[in-house]
C-alpha cells in the first residue's frame, strides 16, 4: 500500500518533500580489503539499526546511568578497548606485511579485470587419448581397362531440331509478304509522295499566284500611299512654306509698320535738332547779323570818328590860339603876372570832358587806341578813370603836334581795314 | 482679305528692342550726319557711321570769364571720361597743315588767332581719328560769336555746352594766385589748388597777364562776347557756379556731361513702383494712369478680381484666399501675364506695383519678357508709415474713407463712430514692413538702373519726382 502510494504519488508528482531524504543504509559487510591509506574517518558502514548497538532498547524515559548488565564496567571496558585496538593493529602490522600488487607505475593505472572466463587450470597430468585403425582385405585384381587414347580434338555436334529444316515454302512466305507489301508500299508511298509533291506543287503555283496578286495588290496599295504620303507631305510643305511666308510677311509688315510708327516724328526730330544746333540757321537773320551789322557798326564808328576827329582838330586849333595868345601875352606881359594862362589851360580842359565821353573811348578802343599805345605804351584805362583822363588828355596835349598826321592816318588806315 | 490688310499685332519684342538699343537716337544721328556732310554715296557713308558707332563719345564746350577754372575742368574731364582736350594753344602747338605755321606766327606776334584760321584748325583737328573715337572737349572755344556760328555752320556740334560763372570781384582775387606747371601745363593755385609734390611746387611759375587790370580787361571782354554766344547753344548749355570748391564743379560738370537729353523718341513707359507697404505706391500709380493713360496693375487688384469674377485663375485662388496663406508664385505669375499681353497694357504701357516682392519673383517677370523700363524705390522712414497707415478710419455708415491727420472727419458724431480695419494695426503694418525690407537688397541689387525716391513727402511732390523720372532718360551709371 505505501509502496503503491508512494508509486503513483511518485508517478502523478515528482516532488516530495522530507525532513531528511531516504537514503541507502550503509551495509557492515566489507566488499574490499580494507585499505589503510585511506582515514578512518570514512563515512560508517551502515547497516541495520536492529542490530546497531549504539541505538538504545528499552525505555528511554528513564535512562540508566550505569552500566547495562550484559556490559563490563567501564574499567574492563576500557581494557577490553585497548585490547581490541592492539589486536587491530597486529593484524595491521601483519597485513602490511603481506603481499599486495604493486603500485603502477610511472604512468599507467591499475585496472581491474575478470577473467573467469579465461581461466586455465594449469596442472602436471598430461591428456591421454587412445586412437585404433584397421586395414581392409585383400581384393582381386580387376580386368585390364580398354585402352582408350587420350581424346584429341574438339567435340563438336549439332542436334537438328524439329522445325529447324529450312522450308522455303514456308519461310519465303513472310519474307515474300514482306518484300512484296514494302515494295507495293513503297510504291505507293512513292507514288503518294508524286500526287503530294505535285498537288504540293499545284498548292505552290496557286499561293504563288495568289501572293504575287496579292503583291501586286501590296505594291499597288503601296504605290497608292507613297503617293498619298508624299502628296500630303508637298501639301504639307506647302502650306508649312505658305503659313512661313506669311508669318514672315506679317512680321516684315509688323516691323516696317512700327519702324514707320516709330521712326515717324524722326525727320521732324532731326531737323529740330540741327536747328537747334545752329547748322540750319535763317540765312536772313544770318546774313544781317554777318553782314549788315558789322557795316553799320562800322559806318557808326566811321561817323564818331569824323566828328571826334572834327573836335580834336577843333582842339589843335584853340590851342594853337591859345598859345599864340599866351607867347603874346607872356611877352607882353613880362611886367606883371596873371592866372589867366591857368584860366585858359582850365578852360580848355573842362570842355574836353564831356566829349572825350566813357563810350566813345570803349567803342574806338580797339582801333583807335591800339596805334596810339603801341607807339606809346600807354597803361590801359579802367571804368571810371577821371584821373587817367586828365592824363589823356596831357598826352594829346603833347601830340599835338602830331595829332593832325595821326588823325589823317588813322582814318585812312581805318578805310584800309574797311 | 490679304496678309497686308489683315490687323497684324506688333510683337512686344520690337518696341523694347527699339528702346534698349536707342534706335531713334541712333537714326537721328545718322540722319543728320547725312545732311550735313551730304555725300554723293549715302549707303557706304552711312555703313561707315554705323561702324564707327561714335554716338556716345563726349562732345563739350567749356566756356567762362578767366580764372574760373576752365581748363582744370576741361584736364580733369579729358582724363577721366578718355577724351582729348583742344584749346587754342594745342592747336597753334600741333603740326597739322600750313594753316598752324600762318597761325603760329600770328598767335607769337599777337597771342590771337584770327576766327577764319582758328575755325579751320578747329575742324581739321576733329575729324582726325582720335578725337572721332574718343570724342573732344574745347576749352573756351568759341570765343565770338562770330566763331560760334562759324563752327556751327561747319556742322561741329557739341552735345553738351558747359559756362562757368562767377563774380567778377571773385574772379579777379583768384587769378592772383594762378600758377602754371612749365613741365605738364597744368594750373595751379596757391590757395585752392595746391600741388602735393614738392618738386611740383618748386617748379611752378606765375604766369604772365594776371594782374588786376589785365584779368578786368579779359572779364570785359569775356562778357561782352559770352551774352552773344550764349543763345547760340539754347538746348544744351548748363551754367556751373564756379565760385565752389572745384571738385564740387567737377563732378556737377561731370553729371550733366553724362546725362542724355530729352529724345524725341516714342517711348511707351512700363513703370514698376517698389516700396513698403504705405509709401504712396498705389497713389503714384493712379496718378500716373490719370495723367498719361497707362494701366494701372495692383498685383492684389488683380488677384481679387479674378476670385470674385470666378475664372478659371480664380476658382484656384479662392482656397488660398480663404486660408489667408500667400498666393504661389507661378499662379500670381499666371494672372499677371494674362493682363500684361492684353493690348491696351502693350500699345499704351503699364504701371505695376506690388510685384514682384523677392529676387525669385523679379527674376520669374524678367524671363516673361515684362521688363520694365523704369524702376522706382520709394522710400519711406518706418514712423511715418505707421503715421499714415493706422491712423486710417472707415465710416461704416457712409462708408468714407478718413484719415485722423490728413483728412480727419468733418463731425464729432461721424468721429465716434469711427472703425479701422484690423489689418492696418502697428504690429501688422510692422510685420510687412520688415517683410519687405527683408527683400529689398536684393531687389535693389536686381534693378540696376532703379531710382531711389523719398516718398516721405506731399504726394504731388512725389508725383512730379516720378514724372521726372519717366520723362528724362536714364542716367547713365559712372563706371
Amino acid at each position: 500500500m505505501a509502496s503503491l502510494l508512494t508509486d503513483r504519488t511518485s508517478r502523478a508528482v515528482n516532488t516530495y518533500t522530507y525532513t531528511s531524504r531516504p537514503r541507502a543504509l550503509p551495509c557492515q559487510r566489507r566488499r574490499y580489503r580494507d585499505n589503510f591509506l585511506q582515514p578512518e574517518e570514512e563515512p560508517m558502514r551502515y547497516g541495520n539499526i536492529m542490530y546497531d548497538r549504539r541505538v538504545i532498547r528499552g525505555n528511554t524515559y528513564a535512562l540508566q546511568t550505569g552500566q547495562l548488565p550484559g556490559q563490563p564496567d567501564p574499567l574492563e571496558l576500557q581494557r577490553q578497548q585497548q585490547a581490541k585496538r592492539r589486536a587491530l593493529a597486529r593484524k595491521r602490522a601483519q597485513e602490511q606485511l603481506r603481499p599486495r600488487t604493486p603500485e603502477p607505475v610511472e604512468g599507467r593505472k591499475h585496472m581491474d579485470v575478470q577473467t573467469e572466463l579465461y581461466l586455465e587450470e594449469i596442472a602436471d597430468r598430461i591428456i591421454e587419448v587412445d586412437m585404433e585403425c584397421q586395414t581392409d582385405a585383400f581384393l582381386d585384381r580387376p580386368s585390364t581397362p580398354l585402352f582408350i587414347p587420350a581424346k584429341t580434338g574438339k567435340d563438336v555436334d549439332t542436334q537438328i531440331l524439329e522445325g529447324e529444316l529450312f522450308n522455303f515454302d514456308l519461310e519465303v512466305k513472310p519474307m515474300l509478304d514482306v518484300l512484296v507489301g514494302k515494295t507495293i508500299e513503297q510504291s505507293l508511298l512513292e507514288v503518294m509522295e508524286e500526287e503530294e509533291l505535285a498537288n504540293l506543287q499545284a498548292m505552290q503555283y496557286a499561293y504563288e499566284e495568289i501572293q504575287n496578286i496579292e503583291l501586286a495588290e501590296v505594291q499597288r496599295l503601296e504605290e497608292q500611299e507613297r503617293r498619298h504620303r508624299e502628296e500630303k507631305e508637298r501639301r504639307k510643305h506647302q502650306q508649312w512654306e505658305i503659313v512661313n511666308k506669311h508669318k514672315e510677311t506679317s512680321q516684315k509688315i509688323a516691323a516696317r509698320a512700327f519702324a514707320q510708327r516709330y521712326l515717324a516724328d524722326l525727320l521732324p526730330s532731326v531737323f529740330s535738332s540741327l536747328r537747334d544746333s545752329g547748322y540750319f540757321y535763317d540765312p536772313i537773320e544770318r546774313d544781317i547779323e554777318i553782314g549788315f551789322l558789322p557795316w553799320l557798326m562800322n559806318e557808326v564808328e566811321k561817323t564818331m570818328e569824323y566828328s571826334m576827329v572834327g573836335r580834336t582838330v577843333l582842339d589843335m586849333l584853340i590851342r594853337e590860339v591859345v598859345e599864340k595868345r599866351l607867347s603874346m601875352y607872356e611877352n607882353k606881359e613880362d611886367k606883371h603876372q596873371s592866372l589867366r594862362p591857368e584860366d585858359e589851360h582850365g578852360g580848355p580842359g573842362a570842355m574836353r570832358d564831356q566829349p572825350v565821353s566813357y563810350d566813345f573811348q570803349e567803342q574806338s578802343l580797339s582801333h583807335t587806341q591800339r596805334p596810339l599805345l603801341d607807339r606809346d605804351d600807354l597803361p590801359r584805362m579802367s571804368y571810371d578813370g577821371r584821373p587817367s583822363q586828365e592824363r589823356k588828355y596831357m598826352e594829346e596835349g603833347e601830340l599835338l603836334g602830331q595829332s593832325e598826321e595821326t588823325a589823317i592816318r588813322k582814318s585812312l588806315g581805318k578805310e584800309e581795314l574797311q | 482679305m490679304d496678309v497686308t490688310t489683315a490687323p497684324h499685332r506688333i510683337p512686344a519684342e520690337m518696341p523694347q528692342y527699339g528702346e534698349a538699343n536707342h534706335i531713334f537716337e541712333l537714326m537721328q544721328n545718322m540722319l543728320e550726319q547725312l545732311l550735313i556732310h551730304q555725300p554723293e554715296d549715302p549707303i557706304p557713308f552711312m555703313i561707315k557711321h554705323l561702324r564707327r558707332d561714335n554716338d556716345n563719345v563726349p562732345k563739350i564746350v567749356i566756356l567762362g570769364p578767366p580764372a574760373s577754372g576752365k581748363t582744370t575742368i576741361a584736364m580733369w574731364l579729358c582724363k577721366h571720361l578718355n577724351s582729348n582736350l583742344v584749346s587754342k594753344e594745342n592747336l597753334v602747338v600741333r603740326e597739322l597743315s600750313f594753316l598752324t605755321a600762318e597761325a603760329r606766327k600770328h598767335y607769337q606776334r599777337t597771342k590771337t588767332v584770327p576766327s577764319t584760321l582758328l575755325v579751320q584748325l578747329i575742324e581739321e583737328r576733329l575729324a582726325e581719328e582720335d578725337c572721332v573715337k574718343r570724342g573732344w572737349i574745347l576749352d573756351s572755344i568759341p570765343e565770338t560769336r562770330e566763331q560760334a556760328l562759324m563752327i556751327q555752320s561747319r556742322g561741329v556740334i557739341p552735345r553738351h555746352v558747359i559756362v562757368l560763372s562767377a563774380l567778377d570781384t571773385v574772379l579777379i582775387e583768384r587769378n592772383l594766385g594762378k600758377r602754371v606747371d612749365p613741365q605738364t601745363g597744368e594750373i595751379y593755385h596757391t590757395t585752392f589748388d595746391w600741388p602735393p609734390e614738392s618738386d611740383t611746387q618748386n617748379r611752378l611759375v606765375v604766369p604772365g597777364g594776371i594782374s588786376e587790370m589785365e584779368t578786368a580787361r579779359k572779364l570785359l571782354e569775356y562778357h561782352r562776347n559770352i551774352v552773344g554766344i550764349i543763345p547760340s547753344y539754347p538746348k544744351i548749355l548748363k551754367v556751373i557756379s564756379a565760385d565752389q570748391p572745384c571738385v564740387d564743379v567737377f563732378y556737377q560738370a561731370l553729371t550733366y556731361v553724362q546725362t542724355h537729353h530729352r529724345s524725341n523718341a516714342p517711348f511707351t513707359p512700363r513703370v514698376l513702383l517698389c516700396g513698403p507697404t504705405g509709401s504712396g505706391k498705389s497713389l503714384q500709380a493712379a496718378l500716373l494712369a490719370q495723367k498719361y493713360g497707362l494701366v494701372n496693375v495692383c498685383c492684389g487688384q488683380l488677384l481679387k478680381e479674378a476670385v470674385a469674377g470666378k475664372t478659371q485663375f480664380g476658382e484656384l485662388i479662392q482656397p488660398f484666399f480663404e486660408k489667408e496663406m500667400a498666393v504661389p508664385d507661378s499662379l500670381v505669375v499666371k494672372v499677371l501675364s494674362q493682363r500684361l499681353d492684353q493690348q491696351d497694357s502693350i500699345q499704351k504701357g503699364w504701371v505695376l506695383h506690388g510685384f514682384p516682392r523677392d529676387l525669385d519673383q523679379a527674376h520669374m517677370l524678367n524671363s516673361l519678357g515684362y521688363d520694365p523700363n523704369r524702376v522706382f524705390f520709394l522710400n519711406v522712414p518706418l514712423d511715418s508709415i505707421i503715421e499714415r497707415l493706422t491712423l486710417r478710419r472707415i465710416d461704416p455708415v457712409t462708408g468714407e474713407r478718413y484719415h485722423l491727420l490728413y483728412k480727419p472727419p468733418p463731425t464729432v458724431e461721424i468721429q465716434a463712430r469711427l472703425l479701422q480695419n484690423p489689418k492696418d494695426s502697428e504690429e501688422q503694418v510692422k510685420l510687412k514692413v520688415d517683410l519687405f525690407y527683408r527683400n529689398s537688397a536684393d531687389l535693389e541689387q536686381f534693378y540696376r538702373r532703379a531710382v531711389t525716391l523719398n516718398g516721405d513727402q506731399d504726394p504731388y511732390t512725389v508725383f512730379e519726382y516720378v514724372e521726372s523720372g519717366i520723362i528724362n532718360p536714364l542716367p547713365k551709371k559712372i563706371p
